[in-house]
């Protein structure tokens, strides 16, 4: 089977007066083979014809081809070069069309490919999988942390026998490098043990793999950390100074590649987690901990569905008895794109967002395709008198068909060299509008090219067939009498073309609308606190080693705020352990169940933490709804929090206001008390895509980030002033200064980018579609030209001619509006539920995505009818 | 300006057919070279360069009888023409040429 097979392969293709003898020479070897076993030998002999298409032995090109009459071929291509040269219009119309939607549709494709390529590249990335901790609340799921505790690795790999390997790692916090003379702050600096590398196999450069990662206080660059400390120089064996978090020297252990973008855990260094075994030996040893990123690798085809019983043991074992607690598998391949955790250690894309994506582009696509179908169907007319004469001379039907294919192909062939052209033009604006470099250059972008090719063949064939079947139908006796008309089917085709057409375009074009409105809802919606003139700053950890030290690194934190206070230009400074505006993940959380002594039983659920001084509430303009905001000056209100809204509303208390003074507790413990002085009003502190999270806020004189609110009409003096006091209290470290209001514009970035992406594609698909319109327009006009002029001398107004066109146009665009609004209901109410807070479905904009498309559609119909209605009938009338 | 093109391997085959003398066919040569240079070949990257070699000049071929074993199809022989044993001698021959030059205390250095 498998021989005789190869055996026509190498017929086909081997030089003829070479095949005998070379298949005389295979079948020598491979009766020698069948000692082997018939199978093996049959599969050496599809090797050797395989390794025998070679340049030298194959026949000439014109004999490989099966098709023999170049001749007619040749001539197809004649009379396709010749139409499309007397049709200007006609042709430009369809390559641009296509060009730009097929360079769109494959620029889109690569971003598309680009988000789901995330974390792919590793060798066993099918292996791996994260461990986190899933909330149960009434057996439903709660709050999923995609952290978990570091125990969870090792006794997961002991109990479960699919476990392979595990590794744990966390982010960790910012390092303050000294090098010579050098400072680096380092803010992707996360740590690893020696098992890290095994699982995410990052190519290492210098340095052992195996024992990099063993030692504490050995640190692993990345390729391009190393080259900005060392340059040249060999980094193995080198000592940097870490000057804080904590002050000591670490050694250069190993250089590894730069972790590529599409990965969901970036990072510039590795720090061995040995280093903090220490310092953390409480929380390693703790299964409550939830502060590490756990990964296991798995055996090859392990069913994760088989491992949830076990799961629940292990759970429910080490965990917690009650079973508050699941532990989730996550395949590492599915992060990016899948997560709905809280704690990812960066922002997350969209599965939704990607499939909106590849609806756009599809469309795009077709929309420009549907252009060439319509604008080569309503063109049937001019070919009907050559397809008849053709079919007299003798052509059959097949032949009539690839002549057509051959058109097809030729226009396509051009537009996909225009779309290169157009493609490599915007390449770099399509990088700033999705925000990632996805690719240099496409003209050596081998997958690209690959697809372009692939497009290429089905655009000609998807494109070209229905046309090609309408025009070669055509009966040569009809036809060459002139008796031809436009079929009914054909007319409705058409139809039915323009409305898939015009329905894309309007569902794209609402959307956009949609999104924009969504995004700007969001930037200007009153969030509760003011942050327009605050800026922020973090002074750097402390790196005391005794009680002492702490408390002088404490005052000077003070002393610090308190000359910044005095200067005219700031209005107050406050700290917070968490500034307003950070992502999902920035904030404090406990599951541990909280009640209001005296009012209610112990909670669950999660409640987020934030610590702030009493400052921290005049400088972001926070609310308070009772009560009152911690004072330093009264003694007991360490033992004092203030708690928002959302926080009170849980508990269901029928009038939130009676609970300032209340205390609540943390579990059974009844010393773990608190007094509510303060009831904030709710405000987000990061997207309205979340609610407002239950906060409690307690007082705190630790807290790093310090919030600055300047006064309007000196705020330059004042961040002149913080610059240079920064320079006299911390002369070691670099200031870096944050605006409140841009973090906040930050969080909506990926947001505002699917805005601008769907702008731009659905302004393409839109200018597509009427320039096929306008094609189509022209075409048909010209067609009842002669109805024109008899309608004229019958006494018809060209106002009232041109409103005969209008009506058939307007019915089009009605019906796609009825099919596509729907659709666009059903598509962008689904996308606005993402958010917490979320605008009405606006019913209003798609009135308006409805004119747009209108307007464009009747200035495109009515420049191109009134040309032909303002004809003079007796020149259009002249050959009846 | 080469005056004779021949590849490492092109030589290898030619001399091979040159040592097979009358007898070398396809399978033979592949038996020889693969037999004598401890190495594999493939028919396919084989045939190419007898079939360029031909082209060149360098070979002969004549179609032998039709055999059983090797289901009816005859095997193809081939000879080297004195155009082919030409290129074979400046190919030495530069070799040779290049060897006596080397000076001998490039032999002579240790590697340490």
């Amino acid at each position: 089977m498998i021989k005789s097979l190869a055996d026509r392969l190498l017929k086909w293709f081997c030089n003829q007066d070479y095949y005998v003898d070379i298949q005389g020479d295979l079948q020598e070897l491979y009766n020698d083979h069948l000692e082997n076993g018939q199978k093996m030998a049959q599969i050496k002999y599809l090797i050797d014809v395989v390794l025998l298409f070679r340049l030298s032995l194959l026949k000439p090109v014109t004999q490989i081809l099966t098709i023999k009459d170049t001749g007619m071929f040749r001539n197809y291509f004649k009379v396709s070069v010749r139409n499309l040269a007397r049709n200007k219009m006609f042709t430009l119309i369809n390559i641009m069309g296509l060009a730009i939607g097929l360079a769109s549709f494959l620029l889109m494709n690569a971003y598309i490919n680009f988000e789901r390529s995330y974390d792919t590249f590793f060798s066993d990335a099918d292996q791996l999988h994260r461990v986190s901790y899933v909330e149960l609340i009434d057996g439903k799921d709660g709050v999923k942390d995609a952290m978990s505790s570091y125990l969870v690795g090792e006794v997961l790999n002991e109990e479960l026998p699919e476990v392979i390997q595990h590794t744990v790692s966390k982010p960790h916090d910012e390092l303050i490098i000294k090098y010579g003379s050098s400072i680096f702050r380092e803010k992707k600096v996360i740590t690893a043990d020696s098992n890290f590398l095994k699982l995410f196999d990052y190519r290492v450069l210098a340095g052992s793999a195996e024992t990099m990662l063993n030692d504490p206080l050995s640190v692993v660059l990345t390729e391009s950390r190393a080259k900005a400390y060392f340059g040249d120089k060999d980094p193995i064996g080198q000592t940097l100074q870490v000057l804080a978090p904590q002050k000591s020297p670490v050694i250069v252990t190993g250089v590894i590649q730069d972790a590529p973008a599409n990965t969901h855990y970036n990072f510039e260094i590795l720090l061995s987690d040995k280093t903090l075994e220490l310092a953390e030996e409480h929380d390693y040893r703790n299964w409550d901990w939830n502060n590490y990123y756990v990964y296991l690798k798995l055996a090859k085809g392990t069913d994760l569905s088989s491992l949830d019983e076990k799961l629940a043991a292990v759970a429910k074992k080490f965990v917690d008895e009650d079973n508050y607690t699941r532990l989730d598998i996550h395949p590492v391949t599915d992060i990016y794109l899948k997560s709905d955790f809280t704690y990812e250690s960066q922002v997350m894309g969209s599965d939704q967002i990607v499939t909106f994506l590849v609806i756009i582009s599809v469309f795009v696509l077709v929309i420009a395709w549907v252009n060439y179908v319509n604008l080569s169907t309503a063109r049937a007319l001019d070919r009907a008198k050559e397809v008849g004469l053709r079919k007299v001379i003798g052509a059959f039907r097949k032949q009539l068909v690839s002549q057509f294919l051959v058109e097809s192909f030729l226009v396509n062939l051009i537009a996909a060299l225009i779309a290169l052209v157009i493609a490599e033009a915007s390449v770099s604006f399509f990088n700033q509008l999705v925000g990632k470099a996805i690719i240099d250059h496409v003209w050596n972008n081998v997958p690209f090219l690959l697809s372009l090719g692939v497009f290429l063949i089905l655009g000609s064939f998807v494109s070209g067939f229905y046309p090609a079947l309408v025009l070669s139908s055509f009966r040569p006796i009809s036809v060459l009498k002139g008796k031809f008309k436009t079929s009914k089917k054909g007319v409705n085709m058409r139809r039915a073309l323009v409305i898939i057409q015009f329905a894309a375009s309007l569902i794209l074009i609402s959307a956009t609308l949609i999104v924009h409105r969504q995004v700007n809802y969001m930037q200007s919606r009153d969030i509760g606190i003011s942050v327009d003139k605050v800026i922020s700053v973090t002074v750097p950890p402390s790196n005391a080693s005794t009680e002492e030290e702490y408390e002088q690194y404490l005052s000077r934190t003070n002393s610090f705020k308190e000359t910044l206070r005095n200067h005219t230009g700031i209005e107050t400074v406050g700290a917070t352990s968490n500034l307003p505006g950070g992502g999902a993940s920035d904030i404090n959380a406990t599951t541990t169940k909280i009640k209001i002594v005296g009012h209610t039983d112990l909670l669950d659920g999660t409640t987020y933490i934030q610590f702030n001084d009493a400052e921290f509430l005049n400088a972001v303009d926070m609310q308070l709804v009772a009560g009152r905001n911690f004072d330093r000056r009264i003694r007991s209100d360490s033992n004092s929090v203030m708690v928002n809204e959302s926080f009170l509303h849980r508990f269901e208390t029928p009038n939130i206001l009676e609970m300032v003074n209340q205390k609540i507790q943390f579990g059974n413990d009844p010393e773990d008390q608190f007094s509510i002085v303060g009831i904030v009003k709710n405000y987000n502190r990061t997207t309205l895509k979340s609610h407002v999270e239950p906060t409690i806020y307690l007082p705190s004189r630790r807290a790093r980030n310090l919030v600055i609110e300047l006064e309007a009409s000196n705020y330059l003096g004042g961040i002149e002033f913080l610059e240079e006091t920064w320079k006299d209290f911390y002369p070691e470290t670099p200031i870096s200064i944050t605006f409140l209001d841009d973090r906040f514009e930050l969080l909506y970035d990926q947001d505002r980018r699917f805005g601008d992406v769907f702008m731009v594609f659905s302004l393409l698909a839109i200018s597509i579609a009427i320039l096929g319109l306008y094609g189509l327009a022209s075409f048909i006009s010209l067609q009842r030209s002669k109805e024109v002029g008899v309608r004229k001398v019958l006494g018809a107004s060209s106002s009232q001619i041109i409103y005969l066109f209008y009506k058939g146009f307007i019915t089009l665009i009605s019906i796609s509006g009825i099919l596509g609004l729907p659709l666009i209901y059903f598509l962008m109410s689904d996308w606005l539920d993402n958010y917490a807070h979320r605008i009405e479905f606006p019913w209003f904009t798609l009135l308006i995505s409805m004119g747009i498309v209108l307007f464009f559609a009747l200035v495109t119909v009515g420049y191109q009818t009134s040309k032909v209605a303002s004809l003079d009938p007796a020149k259009t009338l002249k050959y009846e | 300006m080469k005056k004779f093109q021949l590849g490492e391997f092109e030589e290898i085959v030619l001399l091979t057919v040159g040592v097979l003398f009358d007898e070398a066919y396809g399978v033979a040569i592949k038996r020889e070279i693969e037999n004598r240079l401890q190495r594999k070949v493939s028919v396919g990257a084989m045939q190419s360069a007898l079939r360029r070699m031909e082209k060149k000049g360098f070979l002969n071929s004549r179609l032998g009888e039709v055999n059983a074993k090797r289901g009816g199809k005859p095997k193809r022989f081939f000879t080297i023409t004195a155009f082919g044993k030409q290129a074979l001698e400046y190919s030495k021959d530069v070799r040779t040429d290049l060897w006596n030059s080397i000076p001998d205390v490039a032999f002579d250095v240790k590697v340490s």
